[in-house]
């Protein structure tokens, strides 16, 4: 009979970290609690009108917290407590999504290292201030790039424990 | 990895990001109720399969989540071109 190793760390044992952890070169936190919203209008203009904000025009493009993802979408992070009007008998909707996610930051020289060992977008590349979805391995994420070496990454709360201890294995590798 | 050029991002992106939605220009029927086995059978289950230019339709499901219109070669695998939903056939 063939002998099976047993799995190293079953899905039960993985824990989702509450303290930052400091890695060499990098830093895994929690980013600071965040009202979410998700955005969706064919027409910017109605939208823009009903939260009374400006909305980014280009796919990827941010401006104060909301963050265009899509041709008709845009994903609003705003500090915890912020609300937005909502929308009534216009062609645009407005859902609270706060609890649909967490955001993850990680921060540091090594930080586009960790997000690189498992997104196959060209991260370097990706201009300070611009966010976009895409994925973790398989895992679909939110990347915002706040600064230089400071990621926001959004994923849905199912996802988390699992991508905070992917991110902890990497991190030793990271340099 | 192949990367796809999304014709709503602009820019091209990996592959993993995107989902493969079949033969593109697949007209619906206009009134269903109307419609015989056999054409239920053609809208359904016929496709061209060609070997060589393929329109195809691809969703940037985990990035802009739009459907769009690729030409792909099927022998070769690479991307002709991508263009935005509700144009013309290139």
């Amino acid at each position: 009979m063939v002998e099976i190793a047993e799995i190293a760390v079953s899905a039960a044992e993985l824990k989702l970290g509450t303290e930052p952890v400091q890695g060499d070169g990098v830093r895994l936190s929690h980013a600071d609690p965040k009202a979410r919203y998700s955005l969706r209008a064919r027409d910017a203009k109605v939208l823009a009108a009903v939260i009374g904000r400006a909305l980014p025009g280009k796919i990827g493009d941010t401006d104060g917290g909301i963050a265009c993802l899509g041709p008709d979408e845009w994903y609003a992070l705003l500090p915890a407590g912020t609300d937005l009007p909502r929308v009534e008998g216009l062609p645009a909707s407005v859902v609270d999504v706060s609890s649909r996610a967490l955001g993850l930051v990680l921060e540091g020289p090594g930080a586009l290292a960790v997000l690189s060992s498992g997104c196959p977008l060209d991260l370097a590349k990706m201009g300070v201030g611009r966010a976009t979805r895409t994925v973790f391995e398989t895992v679909e994420i939110v990347v915002w790039r706040e600064a230089e070496d400071r990621w926001h990454v959004e994923v849905w709360r199912s996802f988390a424990t699992w991508l905070w201890n992917a991110f902890l294995a990497v991190m030793p590798h990271a340099k | 990895m192949l990367l796809i050029h999304c014709p709503y991002c602009e820019e091209a992106r990996p592959e993993v990001e995107f989902a493969y939605g079949g033969e593109a220009h697949i007209a619906r029927p206009v009134d269903p109720s109307t419609y015989s086995d056999e054409q239920w059978e053609e809208f359904l289950y016929i496709r061209s399969n060609p070997r060589g230019r393929h329109h195809e339709r691809w969703r940037h499901s985990h990035g802009c989540g739009r459907f769009f219109n690729a030409v792909r070669d099927t022998v070769t695998d690479v991307f002709e071109t991508t263009y935005k939903a509700g144009e013309a056939r290139k």
